[in-house]
């Protein structure tokens, strides 16, 4: 377990400011008790400061995980966001996507978003923005990249994409093996 | 006309061209420098420093350009130049001192062995000839045998052997072994950074180290040789795992702060467009159907005459 380099921090910001904005602040800056982010085998965690301490006394083979596990790195540096972050996302996301009930399955599945299974978008949504898809119901499903802004995507047809897949709670069951 | 009122009224406006101090003040003309060795007036100095500073170097000035200007004079195209005394004042030394040079290998075994050094002199008293002779130079001793036109050679020599080339190879090899410990010695009086063999083994080392590393796949996946040590990275330093949260934060708020700034470093994306301009790559992609902005000059008398490539289109 080690903390994250400057890049490595600026890596991981970057991704997500793409999705929270500003209440990225939030994240780093909590009023009940300071969080922070740990680097252990290419995976980044958001942990407790208590819950760190305890961590630091396992030998590093022997820890698999703690807190909770926002991403990995790619071997080539590259981040990317699991959907183990989907909590924190979902509180402090900016742009958010409704999904009607007839479209929760197929997203749910891996597949993007279609305009038919469109319920709510918020307003002036730019394009490839990210954003947390929700149900009907407000329950947070997944996250994802939106492929038009929203006046754009007014104008299209109900069987063109309007949002990329990223991550579901599928992949709970799908990606048991590698998420952690 | 009384004149002499309105004289002194200018006179009191300006500032006394001679300055009385305390103690005088000393003027080094060759070094253009005034030395003001008076203590320092408590009174003006609390009350106004810059004055008092100012008023100093006023009067310093004065005194030099004064002095100046007493000096004998010689004629130049530019006007007259003064002619400026011996310095007084000793400046410091600009370099250090030159360090002793550390005693070579035979100087040390002299030391050791409590040999003095005894001075030879280019001429040998040659009791055969009965005359001075040169140790080495012109008809020096060292090349007697190259030199003569007889040499006596034993009973059992080889027939190869050359008795002029063989003293010859000799005084080379002399020579060459003092070139060899003079540089030896030299080396080691430098510090002994650059030791002749560990020094050239270490630099062949680095280079097949960059050698194994530039492959296809850096390295990664070729096999070894036999007798080939495993490449070492550098090793990285990060932080301590126990570092501080609190740090942490701010060094997280400071990296936070400059990715929102409009610092040019930072931007990872191009910055927004403005409202209403084009996005120029998009249109020349979707004007030119994907072939680019080559394709799309002089095309119009091109497009119009080419053939419509359908499915059926184009030669037959």
């Amino acid at each position: 377990m080690r903390p994250l380099t400057e890049e490595e921090s600026k890596a991981v910001f970057t991704k997500l400011a793409n999705y929270i904005g500003k209440n990225l602040v939030h994240l780093i800056d909590r009023p009940d008790e300071p969080y922070c982010f740990r680097l252990q085998k290419d995976r980044v965690y958001y942990v407790s400061e208590s819950s760190m301490r305890l961590g630091i006394s396992v030998a590093r083979p022997n820890l698999v995980s703690l807190g909770t596990c926002f991403g990995k790195f790619s071997k080539s540096g590259k981040f990317k966001l699991h959907i183990t972050a989907l909590d924190y996302l979902a509180q402090y996301a900016k742009f958010k996507v409704w999904i009607k009930p007839n479209g929760e399955m197929p997203f749910l599945y891996g597949n993007h978003i279609v305009k038919a299974h469109l319920g709510r978008i918020t307003e002036d949504t730019p394009e490839h923005q990210g954003v947390v898809v929700f149900s009907m119901s407000d329950i947070p499903l997944g996250f994802g990249v939106t492929a038009r802004s929203t006046v754009d995507t007014r104008k299209l047809d109900p069987t063109a994409i309007i949002v990329f897949h990223q991550a579901d709670v599928g992949e709970y069951l799908r990606d048991e093996e590698t998420l952690f | 006309m009384d004149v002499t009122s309105i004289l002194d009224a200018q006179k009191a406006k300006q500032q006394n061209v001679t300055v009385e101090k305390e103690t005088p003040l000393e003027i080094d003309a060759g070094h253009l420098m005034v030395s003001d060795l008076n203590p320092i007036d408590e009174e003006s100095y609390n009350e106004n420093l810059e004055d008092h500073l100012r008023a100093l170097a006023r009067d310093g000035t004065q005194a030099l350009l004064a002095a100046l200007f007493s000096l004998p004079t010689q004629k130049s195209a530019d006007g007259p130049l003064a002619q400026l005394p011996a310095r007084t004042y000793q400046l410091p030394r600009q370099k250090q001192l030159p360090k002793p040079k550390p005693p070579t290998k035979w100087e040390r075994f002299a030391a050791a062995k409590g040999i003095s050094h005894v001075k030879r002199d280019k001429k040998e008293w040659d009791e055969e000839r009965q005359e001075w002779v040169n140790r080495w130079g012109k008809d020096g001793k060292n090349r007697r045998v190259e030199e003569q036109w007889l040499t006596e050679v034993k009973r059992n020599a080889d027939t190869d052997h050359n008795p002029q080339l063989a003293a010859r190879h000799e005084r080379k090899e002399r020579i060459a072994k003092n070139e060899k410990q003079h540089l030896a010695n030299l080396a080691r009086a430098s510090g002994s950074s650059a030791s002749g063999p560990s020094s050239r083994k270490a630099e062949l080392e680095k280079s097949i180290a960059t050698t194994r590393a530039s492959t296809a796949s850096m390295g990664k996946f070729d096999r070894k040789l036999d007798g080939e040590k495993k490449l070492r990275g550098v090793k990285r330093k990060f932080d301590p795992a126990e570092r501080s949260v609190v740090d942490e934060q701010k060094s997280a708020l400071k990296l936070i702060g400059s990715m929102d700034s409009d610092a040019r470093k930072m931007r990872k994306a191009p910055r927004e467009n403005e409202e209403g301009s084009v996005n120029a790559r998009k249109a020349i992609r979707f004007a030119s159907k994907g072939k680019g902005a080559a394709s799309m000059a002089g095309g119009e008398t091109r497009g119009k005459s080419s053939f419509a490539k359908g499915k059926k289109g184009g030669r037959r």
